[in-house]
């Protein structure tokens, strides 16, 4: 028994129960009448429009909208990310002066900042943008400070020794040493930014799929309101995991 | 004779080792409370092909020597030189070293550990391999040679570094406290090992140890250094003959010239 759980099939299929249980104690729930259908329809209500939805232009329209902004905040956001986290990892001037504000200000809760952005940026587009990104730099600068203190000095002690030059000391110590970290680090940074992107379009927006959410809500449309939020969710774990697999991948040696 | 270059290519070297001097060696350290007079006015030789020893209290500048030695700290005054020339940085072909086991890198294998250095040369990937399995094979490892150091024990780690300090077949090989992590059964079995693979090879080997036993087990000659700041206080010749076997460290001499090591460092600690 025990040994057909710890193996990977036997975990899949234990993983793939336990969803399909929480939907069936779900239709239950609402057929019995344990739950109200007005505030929580059943999920063989809501499971049917989330797969139409894939095929209805407005949604895709929206959906696409969130996802160009994710993606863009993303795009934009990495680089300056881990090259700020760098730095301040690896010169000792500049991380003394710069590391302490990045810590105190990750710990703030970047949502009380959003009337700023609406501000400075409109309820567009690149607002959205904006405020994903500055909800997803703090982990990510901080993830790249430890990915750059993980490299130990003994590694490159020994390959300065060995006579490795500066190239071979960057691609073959330093990129290997904190590839796991920031991979961690672009992981968690996805996960905040979609959040921001998604706060950002419920709170004031015209388009995106927060933006949808959040008048199906106000309009009491229960079935349509539950089938964005599986959508959203579908949309985030699938991102997450992929992170996660490559993460596993290139940090398989960390044991 | 092309089939004779060949083996002596292939075999593990027939080179004797290098000589190497260190030349009236002074080091500062800058540090936050000013500067640290760490080593001072050093001199030895080290002649090659010779197994020699450092020893002192902690914090003395072995470490430090060493570094310079590799290359990779010059000294505030005076100079290390091989053969004869000044060491002024890295000299990958002639010196191999050996730290403690958390040099080994994580990501790779045992195998390409050991091929790390050659790697960094740019030799070729097939002859890299073989000179990678043939270490492994010698120090015991040949069925672990795919297996990463977290899945290696302690002692396995050291061995893989110790062969990584011997494939690339340097001149010099310097340790520093190679085995100060392991248990001492598996150091005085890893020491015995590592005589073997220098009997057959002769190279010049510089090993810094707290290990009394194994600094006189292990050397032609053994280096005293003073508590901080480090100076040679005496330079004691070995006198037991080799191939060096576990009886002998139950003999009179082995007893005396460690007695005699022990009572340099009392001394120096106590002032
Ligand atoms: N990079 C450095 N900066 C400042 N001080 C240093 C540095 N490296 C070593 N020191 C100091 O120099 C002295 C010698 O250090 P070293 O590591 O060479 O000693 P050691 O003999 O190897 O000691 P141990 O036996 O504990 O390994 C010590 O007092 C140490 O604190
Ligand atoms: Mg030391």
């Amino acid at each position: 028994m025990s040994h057909g759980l710890a193996s990977r099939a036997g975990r899949i299929s234990a993983q793939i129960g336990i969803v399909v249980a929480i939907f069936l104690f779900w239709e239950v729930a609402v057929q019995t009448g344990m739950a109200n259908a007005r505030v929580l329809p059943p999920p063989s209500l809501v499971l049917p429009r989330a797969v139409a939805m894939l095929g209805d232009p407005v949604v895709l329209y929206n959906l696409w909208i969130t996802s160009a902004q994710v993606l863009l905040a993303f795009v934009l956001v990495a680089p300056i990310g881990i090259a700020i986290g760098l730095l301040l990892g690896e010169s000792d001037y500049f991380g003394r002066a710069f590391k302490p504000f990045f810590f105190f200000l990750a710990s703030v809760p970047k949502s009380v900042f959003l009337p700023v952005f609406i501000l400075a940026f409109g309820i567009g587009f690149t607002q959205k943008v904006a405020f994903g990104m500055f909800q997803a730099i703090f982990v990510l600068v901080i993830s790249a400070i430890a990915a750059a203190e993980s490299v130990s000095s003994d590694f490159l002690k020994t390959a300065r020794a060995y006579g490795a030059s500066r190239r071979q000391l960057y691609l073959d110590i330093y990129l290997p040493a904190m590839l796991p970290v920031i991979v961690e680090g672009l992981r968690l940074g996805m996960i905040f930014n979609i959040t921001g992107v998604l706060f950002a379009e419920m709170y004031v927006s015209r388009a995106g799929l927060g933006h949808l959410v959040s008048t199906w809500g106000m309009s009491f449309q229960m079935v349509n309101l539950f089938a964005g939020i599986l959508l959203a969710a579908a949309l985030s774990i699938a991102v997450n995991e992929a992170l996660r697999w490559y993460e596993n991948k290139v940090g398989a040696w960390r044991g | 004779m092309a089939g004779l270059k060949m083996v002596r290519t292939d075999s593990v070297a027939a080179s004797a080792g290098a000589d190497l001097r260190a030349e009236n060696i002074t080091h500062m350290f800058d540090t936050d409370d000013g500067a640290l007079l760490a080593l001072k006015d050093v001199s030895f030789t080290v002649e090659a092909g010779t197994f020699v020893g450092l020893v002192g209290p902690s914090g003395c500048g072995k470490s430090s020597l060493l570094l310079m030695m590799a290359g990779l700290l010059l000294p505030t005054d005076g100079r290390i030189a091989v053969r004869g020339e000044t060491v002024s940085g890295p000299l990958p072909e002639d010196i191999g070293v050996v730290f403690q086991e958390s040099s080994l890198l994580p990501w790779k294998t045992a195998r390409e550990n050991v091929e790390f250095p050659l790697y960094l040369r740019g030799v070729d990937r097939q002859v890299r391999e073989k000179a990678a399995l043939k270490m492994l094979d010698l120090v015991g490892l040949g069925e672990f040679t795919e297996r990463r150091p977290h899945e290696l024990s302690g002692g396995m780690k050291q061995r893989v570094a110790i062969a990584r300090g011997f494939c690339q077949d340097p001149e010099i090989l310097l340790m520093d406290e190679p085995f100060a992590a392991l248990d001492e059964q598996t150091r005085m079995t890893l020491g015995d090992e590592l005589l073997h693979i220098w009997d057959q090879n002769k190279k010049t080997v510089v090993f810094v140890t707290h290990s009394l036993t194994e600094a006189v087990f292990l050397c032609d000659k053994v280096l005293v250094m003073s508590a901080r700041p480090g100076q040679i206080l005496k330079e004691i010749d070995i006198t037991l003959p080799r191939p060096r076997t576990y009886e002998m460290m139950a003999t009179e001499t082995f007893g005396q010239l460690r007695a005699e090591i022990w009572e340099l460092i009392r001394e120096t600690q106590a002032k």
